[in-house]
């Protein structure tokens, strides 16, 4: 029986007393691909993370590729790639020297992959300048790079063309695209539908922890809307 | 763990413990050497017999939370360690008002009294980090990490003090020699009043592992209520959308 | 165990480039072993209280400087990278226990010839006695830092609470620790201070034992 890549069964989440995610009920298939809008504080992240595994669900579970995320084993947590607002990268070292800790850890053989991501995420040029000082877009692209070393089979990617210029959000929708082309199954948190637009990712909206599917005036009432106080 | 229960273990545990109040004071006699001060002693190792006991259940109740999850378990090792650091408190102020008429000093380094003053500032540290911690949602965890690796030191502890102690002739003798219970009515004493500070310490955990256990099913409620409004405000939402249209 | 050369050798580069456990755990080192002799008035031959300085200058140094390992991990979220990653957890640890115990073997080498300096000793076999003491003394304090360090991150005042769990814990291993050093410092051999190196050892290993298997509880976030 194929198990589906990513999916999420009546997640819910609390901090404290209150339920940040609720009900929440999500399916991603291999080469699919799902677009979660929220506004801020919305509990996107919280979701991603939970996906990933990182957090766990206070009510109902995430599965990734069948077996529970939050236990996966080591060598299920190859095929996933993550991306957040924290870019994971070590400030004191290079960006060379990050994809290559990254590619140890993941078991990939690969200077040859690592130029090869360099070029891919225009980064070749500053590849042995520490990560300290690159500008916050720089960073982005690096951490882009980070997340789809290991070429996975899950991506999840929270606001993955936050800070990026033109040239970097058309790199980062080439990498998904070649992503979903190799039967990767994606989310993506974003503000905005319309960089996404090319892509045939099934819309989605989280309000106040329950996640909706997205079309017309929802989506504007999730980007127009602030989260419910507590 | 009903309220029945708690009552009926707190009228056992002050019927024994009169008893054994009785046994100490009037009953036992006077030691030979040190006088009506040794009395003390019946206090003094039960009180350590609990804080020691207590300290394993710490340990115990953390093994299971880890490995069952249950916030019962957090909850049960939360309450051992605040029984058992009254009463590891309590040996420690026995031990010197013993050790004052005595031996002429408060304090005494003997091996018995330094490990336990080891083990209270363990207890120190395990309820200072759940002080702490509070706020954080981990706190079971790294509470019951600690507990472990605290009590599996305790053996450890207990071993090179009492090595430390031997190997420079005390300048106090310890108090091995007093252990030495010549009269039955003395030994007698003894264990009714070990079983009195067992059933004392037995009923205190019960009352604060209630209280916990109280706590825990309120915050369950409260989440379940903040559920139900968020699904309330879901439904006027849906409500005024509908009515939009 | 998968990830732990890569991500030791990571630290060790780091460390390498920036100095920064290292020289932190050297200069507290050698600032508590000062501040020591001013207080205990010992400035002299006094074998005795050199291995008691050496110990508590261990201590609260390692204290600040040991956790620093697993701590930098935090900076970014790297922590996260790290657990999302195939490399299993008791390799995270066994990096970070190697990491500290190397910055804390640096300073207590640093330690050393200044206590030989600052108390009069002969550099000589009762050094070569003392190292390994104070190495296995190292060892199991690296080993309870790194469990425990995630306490400094995770808590508000967490850097205050730290030394308050560690010292009781480590107790029996400072106990025997200072025996034996006293003992090797003095010129015995091995065999007349053999039992507190057995005590020393159960130590390293009861630590040890303990942060292997009990490191992935204090490390997943919730």
């Amino acid at each position: 029986m194929n198990h589906l890549p990513i999916e999420a069964r009546d997640v819910g989440k609390n901090f404290g007393l209150s339920p940040v995610l609720r009900g929440v009920t999500l399916k991603v298939d291999e080469g699919e691909g799902a677009i979660v809008f929220g506004s801020n504080g919305s509990g996107k992240s919280t979701l991603v993370r939970i996906l990933a595994g990182l957090s766990s669900a206070s009510a109902g579970e995430a599965l990734l590729f069948g077996r529970p995320a939050r236990k996966l084993q080591p060598h299920d947590r190859l095929r996933i790639g993550l991306l957040t607002h924290q870019s994971f990268l070590y400030p004191r070292l290079t960006a060379r020297e990050n994809l290559e800790f990254y590619a140890g850890l993941y078991r990939i053989d690969g200077t040859i992959s690592i130029n090869e991501l360099l070029k891919r995420t225009g980064l070749a040029s500053v590849a042995d300048e520490c990560v300290s000082r690159f500008s916050r877009g720089m960073e982005q692209r690096l951490t882009l790079a980070r997340a789809i070393i290991a070429r996975p089979d899950v991506l999840l990617m929270d606001e993955p063309l936050a800070a990026l210029d033109t040239e970097g959000v058309e790199l980062a929708m080439g990498l998904i695209e070649e992503a979903l082309g190799r039967g990767c199954a994606t989310v993506v948190t974003a503000h905005e539908r319309f960089q996404f637009g090319r892509f045939d990712f099934t819309s989605y909206a989280l309000i106040h922890g329950r996640l909706r599917p997205a079309q017309g005036d929802l989506r504007t009432e999730a980007t127009e809307r602030s989260p419910a106080a507590g | 763990m009903g309220i029945k229960a708690a009552h009926w273990l707190g009228v056992v545990t002050l019927a024994i413990m009169t008893a054994a109040i009785f046994m100490v004071f009037v009953y036992v006699p006077t030691e030979a050497q040190q006088g009506n001060v040794q009395r003390i002693f019946y206090f003094h190792v039960p009180c350590a017999w609990a804080a020691f006991a207590a300290f394993a259940l710490v340990a115990i109740s953390g093994v299971f939370y880890l490995w069952f999850g249950h916030q019962v378990w957090d909850d049960l090792g939360c309450a051992a360690a605040e029984v058992g650091m009254l009463f590891c408190t309590l040996v420690l102020i026995t031990g010197s008002i013993w050790a004052k008429p005595i031996w002429g000093t408060w304090w005494t380094w003997d091996s018995r009294l330094t490990t336990t003053l080891v083990l209270w500032l363990l207890y120190a540290g395990y309820l200072t980090l759940r002080a702490m911690a509070d706020e954080v949602s981990q706190v079971g965890r790294l509470a019951a990490v600690v507990g472990i690796v605290a009590a599996a030191d305790v053996p450890v502890i207990i071993v090179s003090v009492r090595l430390w102690r031997t190997i420079h002739p005390a300048v106090i003798v310890t108090r091995q020699g007093s252990h030495g219970l010549e009269d039955p009515r003395m030994i007698a004493t003894l264990l009714v009043s070990l079983a009195a500070f067992t059933v004392l310490s037995a009923w205190l955990l019960m009352l604060r592992f209630a209280t916990l256990r109280a706590a825990a099913r309120l915050t369950n409620l409260g989440r379940q209520l903040a559920l139900t409004e968020a699904e309330m405000a879901d439904r006027s939402a849906q409500h005024v959308m509908s009515s939009r249209r | 165990m998968s990830g732990f050369t890569t991500i030791l050798r990571k630290d060790l580069r780091l460390e390498l480039r920036s100095g920064e456990s290292t020289i932190t755990l050297v200069f507290l080192s050698l600032l508590i072993l000062t501040v020591l002799t001013f207080a205990l008035n010992a400035p002299g031959g006094d074998a005795a209280t050199a291995a008691g300085a050496l110990w508590v200058a261990m201590i609260f140094a390692g204290t600040m400087g040991a956790t620093r390992a697993l701590i930098a991990e935090w900076e970014n979220g790297c922590i996260r990278g790290l657990l999302l990653s195939p490399a299993e957890r008791s390799a995270i640890y066994c990096a970070k226990l190697v990491a500290s115990f190397v910055f804390m073997a640096v300073a207590e080498l640093a330690a050393m010839v200044l206590m030989v300096l600052f108390y009069n000793l002969d550099f000589g076999i009762r050094l070569v006695r003392l190292s390994p003491i104070l190495a296995m003394g190292a060892l199991g304090f690296a080993a309870l830092a790194t469990l425990l360090a995630t306490i400094q991150v995770r808590i508000r005042g967490g850097d205050l609470l730290l030394p308050l769990l560690i010292v009781p814990v480590f107790v029996p291993a400072l106990i025997a620790g200072v025996k034996a050093s006293n003992a090797a410092l003095a010129g015995l051999r091995f065999d007349a201070f053999a039992q507190w190196l057995k005590i020393l050892a159960a130590c390293d290993i009861l630590f040890l034992a303990g942060g292997y298997l009990l490191f992935e509880h204090v490390i997943s976030e919730d």
